[in-house]
């Protein structure tokens, strides 16, 4: 509320508003501001649909997108596939200088399997959604993909995209943290490698830093008794979740070990329900009270934030519910997506 | 330094020519790197049949297809479509109409029109994907094409009709100049 | 009068599935839309709006803006004074006050999206450059969002002329009414919150407009739904006269009624475009049409039921408080809501005892127009929600309830004198029993809740109030003359030409209104054609909203092809030497009725009604043309929508499993483009009750402008919707149409929120607000006794 007769001079009264959170997205989850919607429609305050002026390069190499980011800094923006970054760009909320558009740099779209399974940054997610390896090696990816956005995102969106920009209610960075994914990240001193648990750092925030890129996401073999599930809910098909659940573990002889349960929509970031694991590692799968218990535990972990689509306190209550189901799923193989519906 | 061509690794700081095949044939335009595929096509080239319902990347009104992909090009830069293959609502009728326009006149899966060209193009996509989509899968294929007069009966019906017509296999979109010739 | 028989035969045309004549041009993506509009030395105009929801501008500055290389003007609410004049929005009935709004805001906004500044500029990419660099220097003042705060006496006033912010305080009641409630056995009330919807056509809002300097004449292009209208009412404001204008509304995508006003945009452009001496083109993009256009539906209504022990409805009683926003939409006013909410209170019930009162607040959000079953779909959920818990507390079956309740057949004058034209009120609700198995989906719910699964039915049955006639719009509390014209001509090689002031924008009129012309001649379709859209080229009219074109272009048709039928059968009868009334004109020939061989193409009359000299009848005239106008009287069409969900009591979800709708429009003229209707009536009645929400924050802030959290329901979320036909034609329009387009969206609201009701039953829900979210189920779940069922 304004307090009358404050003064207050406004050229660009969005940008005054959403300040630095000039990162956000379509998502849902709401922005560190408080304001109770998406970013996009925060921003949407300039009335604007045609992005600023910018320069553009397209470079071939990793070491020239490295080049060009360390010499442009914040005033670069890279473009993956623009699904998230565009919307921003049109509204005027982001307004780079420099557009580094790495859709053409070598090596960025392949799929690699050496026991692990390695996605390049620009791999489209309806290419991995589609992919046999992926089928083999991470089933829970495809399932994931399924709820995001819709086939016309997905086919120029990127995995690398959706996990650099690390909107906390996306599908990609939960199903990135379930299976212990690990980014690998050049920057001018070389590459290295960031576990998926300190990749996220928070509202769109990641350890990628402004000179470095996001190269490539890699999933570990999984062991032979691996199990995974995804589940979420969201307003509609395709909409960032209210809050959605991965789940990977080993299931041996009824039993779950090393669960890693990834949840979305509940913080500021995808979040491992650790109480929940811990309590998983200890007790017998074949009771059915023993997954909804889980639940209970996962959801007494958060305190996730309120929007126009649902309050906090949903969230939290349908965390307990998405954790037993994805759970289940994971154990009858069942799609998760149907799982969520009963 | 203004430069004739995207050439990689250079930085674009000024209006360039893009040139790209649009329905099997060479075409090229003048854009500034902010120029949006999308507004590139309708005004430079004059292809008015890609329709802008939001700009930001919800409604699928401005869906075309790009190396065969279905792409939001209010999404989309027009530099960044230097040299590729892109299909318009345009491209679709092959000398007579398409399988799925066909379709979508003789189940009423069209009011004001609109949305129209967006949701042909997702749904040829389907049709080559899925030669006989079920109306579950039509459905979750056609979810980001957003229609507000129809409610979605008769687009579904028609896209059933057309894969029974054969408008996947035998009438292949237009995605490749030699499919288009 | 009583409507004759359309042809001696039965209708070639009327009634047939008719392919549409006018879905190539868009299937080839070579429809016309506005944006598609360009003409030579066009500039683009972009607008910059207020972030504020309430505040007074102490400065705009320009200079930077107009500094800018390829901007061309940049001008200010007071340069817009000076060019044009304000909107004054007036309903003509004293107990309604006047609502000016300003072209653009001059020194003070009223919410956010309101245009303060306009900037053209060589393409919108560069108008967007300028309005980057206004800046605007602001004064906030308090908001209300609230409408019952906003009348409350102690709220900010948004104009200086609006007493307490109150547009309208309008009163009606029978003289028994307090007493019938007095006496009741029972009376149920609810209050009942409607959200703030917005019709969103999938095609924004847009003008170009084209001032020719030399003859001082205005072409202009708007996505309209009204473009002789939309003349009429600029021609003022723009100073010039009607005959200087000329309106095409090209191909229009979309608009539900929110096209069907005339907006402050579509002065501006045609005034900026003089100013600046060049055609001008403003595309409303997405987040402006969504803030800035016109919002619907928010009412605030506590409706009472007063019945009696046996179930029977002894009175209804209803306060309507409508939400209408910063102004009042131009020129049908903010009461374009809760009037027609509160008139039509009454519905398919046998009710003579009827209260009602509404009031039309203003508040900092955006103004208020049509949208699709205005008012009618707010008004309904809440009567209809109510008798929904009025069944469970008396443990009555809900759809017994209703039809114990329900009119005949029969015209029927309800107790605030509307007058119904009959219909199958009774019988569509048995036929949508029947088709749902209603029987067998109650044993089906108790045996799925024994495991657990909570499925629901949920039956709304509707009287949609379309046509807007002269008669019809006055039921609803709006006093003018509507009504519409159409000129039908047989050309010389006898094909027709059929204009109408009516326009088409998606509903198929182009093949629908040319099957009634086509019977009516006798001759084949593809002869017909017809001219829409042009105020140059076609006949004036109001144009095409509340479900009105059927009736009156139809009827306005028919009256006027008959009088070209009636040339055509005198030059028939002198050729082929019969009485005019043995002539049958069908399928391009005329041919004497039971004598086959003697016949003539009615190319050939055509030919002798222009050239034909002395072939032609004695005193006839010239040319086979003729143009007539039509004010249908009042018509109501009816129908029942079923919906079945099952409702996950864990999530919230609401998954639709069964739509069901039986339509009884009277003569339909075409049922694919009905059944068309009715899919996308039901669909934007599913969007209301689930998803679509326009929510502002206690500021004023508006949390729902992008497409990103105003939810369209995509093809996931709307299943196969089912429709059945009952034909009652109106025994009062010519040819028996009923407006039919609002129905669904009218009757579906209820119809899930019913649904959502029964699933639940176990918890005694009572649901007051639309759209329903997860979060809002899960709230009636933990609220309920039942204790919540163990998964098996």
């Amino acid at each position: 509320m304004v307090a009358e007769g404050d003064r207050t001079v406004c050229g660009r009264p969005a940008l005054a508003v959403v300040g630095q959170a000039a990162l956000l997205s379509l998502g849902h989850l709401p922005d560190p501001l408080g304001a109770g919607c998406s970013a996009l429609t925060r921003s949407a305050l300039l009335f604007l649909v045609k992005p600023s002026r910018f320069n553009y390069a397209r470079p071939t190499s990793v070491e020239e997108v490295i080049g060009l980011l360390a010499a442009h800094g914040d005033d670069a923006k890279v473009l993956a596939g623009g699904q998230s970054l565009m919307p921003l760009m049109n509204a005027r909320l982001a307004r780079p200088e420099l557009v580094v558009d790495i859709n053409a740099v070598a090596g960025l779209g392949d799929i690699e399997v050496n026991g692990a399974l390695r996605i390049g940054s620009v791999v489209r997610q309806r290419t991995i959604e589609r992919s046999a390896d992926a089928a083999r090696i991470a089933p829970i990816i495809a399932a994931g993909l399924r709820y995001v956005g819709h086939v016309g995102i997905r086919s120029r969106g990127t995995v690398g995209g959706s996990i650099a920009h690390a909107d906390p209610a996306a599908e990609l960075p939960a199903i990135a943290l379930a299976l212990d994914a690990r980014m690998a990240v050049s920057g001018p001193g070389g590459q290295r490698t960031v576990a998926a648990e300190d990749f996220f750092e928070g509202l769109f925030a990641t350890a990628v830093s402004a000179d470095e890129l996001l190269t490539a996401v890699e999933v570990p073999r999984p062991p032979a008794a691996a199990r995974s599930g995804f589940v979420e809910i969201a307003r509609r098909h395709g909409d960032f979740a209210l809050a959605g659940v991965a789940v990977s573990f080993e299931y041996v002889d009824g039993a779950v070990r090393s669960a890693r349960i990834a949840c979305s929509g509940v913080a500021d970031r995808p979040l491992l329900a650790t109480a929940a694991q811990d309590f998983l590692q200890q007790e017998d799968a074949n009771d059915p009270r023993t997954f909804a218990e889980a639940g209970r535990r996962a959801a007494a972990q958060f305190d996730p934030p309120s929007d126009i689509h649902a309050p906090g306190s949903y969230r939290k209550q349908v965390i307990a519910v998405l954790v037993e189901r994805a759970l289940k799923a994971a154990i009858e193989g069942s799609d998760g997506a149907d799982e969520a519906r009963r | 330094m203004k430069r004739d061509d995207n050439h990689d690794g250079a930085i674009v700081d000024g209006e360039i020519e893009v040139r790209l095949q649009v329905n099997g044939a060479s075409r090229r335009g003048r854009a500034e790197p902010r120029m949006l595929l999308a507004d590139f096509l309708r005004q430079e080239l004059v292809l008015t049949g890609t329709h802008l319902g939001c700009e930001h990347g919800v409604c699928g009104a401005c869906t075309v297809l790009v190396d065969g992909a279905p792409v939001r090009s209010c999404l989309m830069l027009a530099v960044q479509a230097q040299g590729a293959d892109v299909t318009t609502v345009e491209g679709l009728a092959n000398g007579e109409l398409h399988p799925l326009q066909q379709a979508f006149n003789e189940k009423h899966g069209l009011q004001c029109g609109f949305c129209t060209p967006g949701m042909l193009l997702s749904a040829a996509v389907l049709l080559e994907e899925n030669p006989a989509p079920s109306s579950e899968e039509i459905r979750e294929h056609l979810s980001g094409n957003i229609c507000r007069c129809t409610g979605y009966v008769g687009i579904v019906e028609a896209v059933q009709a057309a894969a029974q017509a054969g408008g996947g296999a035998e009438a292949s979109v237009a995605t490749t100049p030699a499919a288009a010739s | 009068m009583a409507a004759e028989p359309m042809t001696v035969r039965s209708p070639q045309y009327v009634g047939a599935r008719v392919l549409r004549v006018e879905d190539k041009k868009y299937l080839l993506g070579r429809g016309r839309y506005l944006d598609d509009v360009v003409l030579p030395a066009m500039a683009h105009a972009a607008f910059v709006r207020s972030p504020h929801a309430h505040a007074l501008i102490k400065r705009v500055d320009v200079s930077a803006a107009k500094a800018l290389e390829g901007v061309v003007a940049v001008l200010t609410g007071e340069e817009l004074a000076e060019l044009g004049s304000a909107f004054v929005t007036e309903l003509q009935r004293p107990d309604v006050l006047s609502v000016t709004k300003p072209l653009l805001a001059t020194d003070k906004v009223r919410h956010v999206g309101e245009a303060v500044a306009i900037v053209i500029a060589e393409s919108r990419y560069l108008a967007e450059d300028g309005c980057d660099l206004v800046e605007i220097e602001w004064e906030l003042l308090p908001a209300v969002v609230d409408a019952e705060e906003a009348i409350s006496g102690d709220a900010p006033q948004l104009h200086d002329d609006v007493p307490n912010n109150n547009v309208a305080h309008i009163e009606f009641a029978t003289d028994g009414v307090d007493a019938a409630f007095a006496a009741a056995d029972h009376v149920f009330g609810k209050r009942f919150h409607c959200g703030r919807s917005h019709a969103a056509p999938l095609e924004t809002r847009g003008v170009v407009a084209d001032f020719d300097l030399g003859t001082e004449q205005l072409t202009m292009w708007s996505s309209t739904q009204l473009p002789h209208f939309l003349r009429t009412l600029i021609a003022p404001h723009l100073g010039l006269s009607e005959g200087d204008i000329t309106v095409i509304a090209p191909d229009v995508g979309g608009g539900f009624g929110l096209k069907a006003h005339v907006f402050v945009e579509e002065a501006i452009i045609p005034l900026v475009a003089r100013r600046v001496g060049r055609p001008v083109k403003w595309v409303e993009d997405r987040i402006e049409h969504l803030a800035a256009s016109g919002h619907a539906k928010e009412i605030v209504m506590d409706v009472e039921i007063a019945v009696s022990d046996d179930g029977r409805f002894q009175a209804f009683r209803g306060r309507y408080i409508g939400d209408g926003g910063a102004y009042s939409g131009f020129p049908w006013s903010c009461l374009i809501d809760p009037l027609p909410a509160a008139s039509l209170l009454p519905s398919l019930y046998d009710v003579r005892e009827l209260g009602y009162t509404v009031d039309s607040a203003l508040t900092n959000k955006c103004q208020t127009t049509a949208y699709r079953g205005p008012g009618m779909h707010p008004g309904h959920l809440a009567r209809e929600t109510l008798i929904e818990d009025i069944a469970r507390k008396l443990k009555i079956d809900p759809v017994a309830l209703r039809v114990k309740n329900c009119i005949s057949s029969e015209p029927y004058v309800t107790a605030n004198d509307m007058h119904y034209d009959g219909g199958s009120y009774i019988e569509s609700i048995e036929l949508a029993q029947e088709l749902v198995d209603y029987a067998g989906f109650r044993r089906e719910q108790l045996a799925a809740r024994e495991q657990g699964r909570y499925i629901g039915i949920g039956f709304s049955p509707f009287v949609e109030a379309g046509t807007w006639g002269s008669e019809g719009a006055r039921a609803l509390g709006f006093p003018a003359e509507f009504y519409d014209t159409a000129s039908v001509t047989m050309e010389p090689d006898g094909t027709v030409t059929v204009t109408t002031g009516t326009f088409s924008h998606g509903q198929g009129h182009h093949t629908s209104l040319a099957q009634v012309a086509a019977d009516r001649l006798g001759v084949r379709l593809e002869s017909v054609r017809v001219v829409d859209g042009d105020t140059s080229k076609a006949t004036w009219g109001a144009g095409t909203y509340a479900s009105r074109t059927a009736t009156v272009a139809g009827g306005s048709i028919i009256l006027a092809a008959t009088d070209v039928r009636d040339k055509l059968l005198r030059i028939a009868a002198q050729m082929l030497e019969v009485s005019p009334d043995d002539i049958e004109l069908y399928d391009g020939h005329a041919t004497v009725t039971g004598v086959p061989e003697k016949t003539l193409p009615i190319a050939t009359l055509a030919g002798i009604g222009y050239f034909g000299g002395p072939l032609r009848p004695e005193g006839q005239e010239h040319t086979l043309s003729a143009t007539r106008y039509y004010d249908a009287p009042e018509t109501y069409s009816n129908g029942v929508v079923v919906v079945i969900v099952e409702v996950d009591i864990e999530t919230g979800a609401v998954e639709l499993q069964r739509v069901v709708a039986v339509e009884d429009c009277g003569t339909m003229l075409n049922p694919m483009i009905v059944d068309g209707q009715v899919h996308g009536a039901i669909a934007q009645g599913i969007g209301g009750a689930l998803y679509e929400e326009m929510v502002y924050d206690d500021a004023g802030q508006l949390l729902s402008g992008t497409l990103a959290d105003f939810l369209y329901p995509s093809s996931m979320e709307i299943p196969s919707i089912e429709v059945s036909h009952l034909t009652t034609p109106s025994p009062t329009t010519e040819g028996g149409m009923k407006g039919m387009g609002e129905g669904g969206t009218i009757a579906a609201p209820a119809a899930v929120v019913n649904a959502i009701t029964d699933a639940l039953a176990p918890f005694e829900p009572e649901i007051n607000h639309t759209p329903v979210r997860p979060s809002d189920v899960l709230a009636l779940v933990a609220r309920g006794p039942a204790q919540r069922t163990p998964k098996p």
